[in-house]
């Protein structure tokens, strides 16, 4: 079963522009000059149920624009999405219900609440009875060991105990499909080895679709059965890990190669 | 009532969260007592003789106004309102707060009401305090009086706060919204805060009628001071048209505005 359906989606954006120095900041209150920037442009791929997908690419390629237009926080100018046949532009809170997101570099959490309040908070956001986020709140401290730290207040937790706290929140109402933006960003080699362990369970467990983006090499191999690379907001590589594997250059250098060219 | 249960969870975390401030908010009571030491002291000489009535009010009357005006502007300058939708949309962060199952919207004036619960009681205790020991009981306010007015200003401060989001989600179409927070502050702050409208020339009084200005900060103070069941009776129906056109516009501001979403980094 198909739970991303993408078809020639695009977007473009319009930025700003203005002369160096103080004259080129008076134009451009009178003459406000913008350009257009195609951050994405028709991208079309599938994603199956169960799948753990790496969506890679060089800065400014696209991918969190990709992943905003998924979750429904951006509009599309141009294209088709369906996740989990629900179309995000249409009906991004009955989505929301469905799936989970976690972006390494925003806090979700409310940092003043310790992780219990906090997964309380989300339980109730996602319609949870009492009884049922207390059991999700016992499930998700054993598979993530927040015991420890449960009751501390967020702000005092460490970055890496803080993400396991912001990936369980994301779990709290058993999403289908979760989306990680470069869930290990900051983190030290072990805490980037625990979660992504973690990452590996909870799909192996619950059967969860991961979407991941990341810079890190480490966490797509270890992580991920298929790689979609973008550049320039094209897709200009898709395949599986296995077959890249194959390859003669390791993955790092075919990443590298196809991040300067701009195409496999 | 599934849907209001969410609402009340965020109202109640940032309850939470706000009560480790309490010391903070009590640092802005400090602005409080001087201002309102200066109006004392301002209608003192303004009054004169005893029994002089300004603008229909006496001068406990009009002491009482400001003090209760002023608990409703510092008890509901709550930072979800000033500061939070302006920053979440120029910052990109509104990105990691509407992927959520709830309306932005009602999710920021949970957070506002959550805040304002916590000062305007406070507040309220300070002006109290203040007012019985340095001007006096007001003739004839009792409980009708209290329930009323609590009312009125409860649904005040929310007119207000639905209000400041409006001003506020300007954001998604011009670089900053502030200037246009500020004039609205400020004709609050003039016209409906420090002065009655009585004050002001009869020409403009109808105008000031149809402003926030009148269920916001003027109605809630003008029953503290001077309660009528049939002033209330008006009072409450304005307060509730300002807030169900109010919070159709903020729903139609936002449901535009969010289409123009652009966000850093993607």
């Amino acid at each position: 079963m198909k739970v991303i359906e993408v078809e020639n989606l695009s977007k473009t954006f319009r930025v700003k522009q203005k002369e160096k120095g103080m004259k080129g900041s008076i134009q451009a209150i009178f003459r406000p000059q913008t350009t257009q920037v195609r951050a994405v442009d028709k991208v079309s791929f599938k994603v199956d149920e169960g799948e753990v997908l790496a969506f890679i690419g060089p800065n400014g390629a696209g991918k969190s624009t990709t992943i905003k237009m998924l979750t429904g926080i951006l509009y599309p100018d141009g294209g088709s999405v369906k996740v989990l046949g629900i179309d995000p532009v249409k009906k991004r809170r009955q989505l929301a219900y469905q799936i989970g997101t976690v972006f390494g570099q925003k806090e979700q959490l409310w940092t003043h609440l310790t992780p219990y309040d906090n997964f309380k908070f989300f339980g109730a956001i996602y319609d949870l009875s009492d009884l049922e986020t207390e059991r999700r709140i016992r499930e998700l401290t054993d598979t993530f060991a927040l015991s420890e730290f449960i009751n501390t207040p967020v702000r005092n937790l460490s970055l890496g105990q803080r993400i396991r706290c912001e990936i369980a929140a994301s779990l709290i109402h058993r999403p289908k499909v979760l989306f990680l933006d470069e869930p290990t960003i900051g983190l030290d080699p072990v805490v980037k080895e625990n979660i992504r362990s973690l990452i590996k369970r909870m799909n192996q467990e619950f059967n969860t679709t991961i979407f991941l983006t990341s810079h890190d090499i480490g966490d797509i191999e270890k992580l991920c059965r298929r790689v979609i690379i973008v550049n320039s907001g094209r897709i200009v590589l898709d395949d599986s890990m296995a077959h890249l594997q194959f390859a003669d250059a390791s993955l790092e250098d075919v990443i590298m190669k196809i991040y300067s060219n701009g195409s496999a | 009532m599934r849907i209001m249960r969410k609402y009340a969870v965020v109202y109640r975390s940032v309850l939470m969260e706000n009560l480790q401030y309490i010391g903070n908010i009590a640092l802005g009571f400090v602005g409080y007592f001087i201002l309102i030491f200066v109006f004392m002291n301002l209608w003192g000489y303004m009054y004169g003789e005893p029994g002089t009535r300004i603008a229909g009010y006496t001068k406990e009357q009009m002491i009482w106004y400001v003090m209760v005006t002023e608990m409703i502007w510092f008890g509901a300058r709550t930072g979800a309102i000033v500061n939070q939708v302006t920053t979440d949309i120029r910052g990109g962060n509104i990105a990691y707060l509407m992927n959520k199952p709830y309306h932005y919207t009602l999710y920021i004036l949970a957070r506002h009401t959550g805040e304002w619960c916590i000062r305007l009681p406070m507040y309220a205790l300070l002006a109290v305090a203040m007012g019985l020991t340095m001007v006096g009981r007001i003739p004839g306010f009792g409980i009708p009086a209290l329930l009323s007015s609590a009312t009125s200003v409860v649904l005040g401060v929310t007119i207000n706060g639905v209000f400041k989001i409006c001003i506020s989600l300007m954001s998604f179409w011009i670089e900053d919204a502030r200037p246009f927070q500020w004039l609205y502050d400020k004709l609050i702050l003039i016209v409906g805060t420090l002065f009655p409208i009585e004050i002001f020339p009869a020409v403009v009084r109808p105008f000031f009628k149809l402003t926030p200005i009148y269920t916001v900060c003027y109605g809630p103070a003008k029953l503290v001071v001077d309660f009528h069941m049939e002033q209330y009776s008006e009072i409450l129906l304005r307060q509730f048209l300002y807030l169900a056109v109010g919070i159709g516009l903020m729903f139609f501001i936002y449901g535009k505005g969010v289409k123009r979403l652009y966000v850093n980094g993607g």
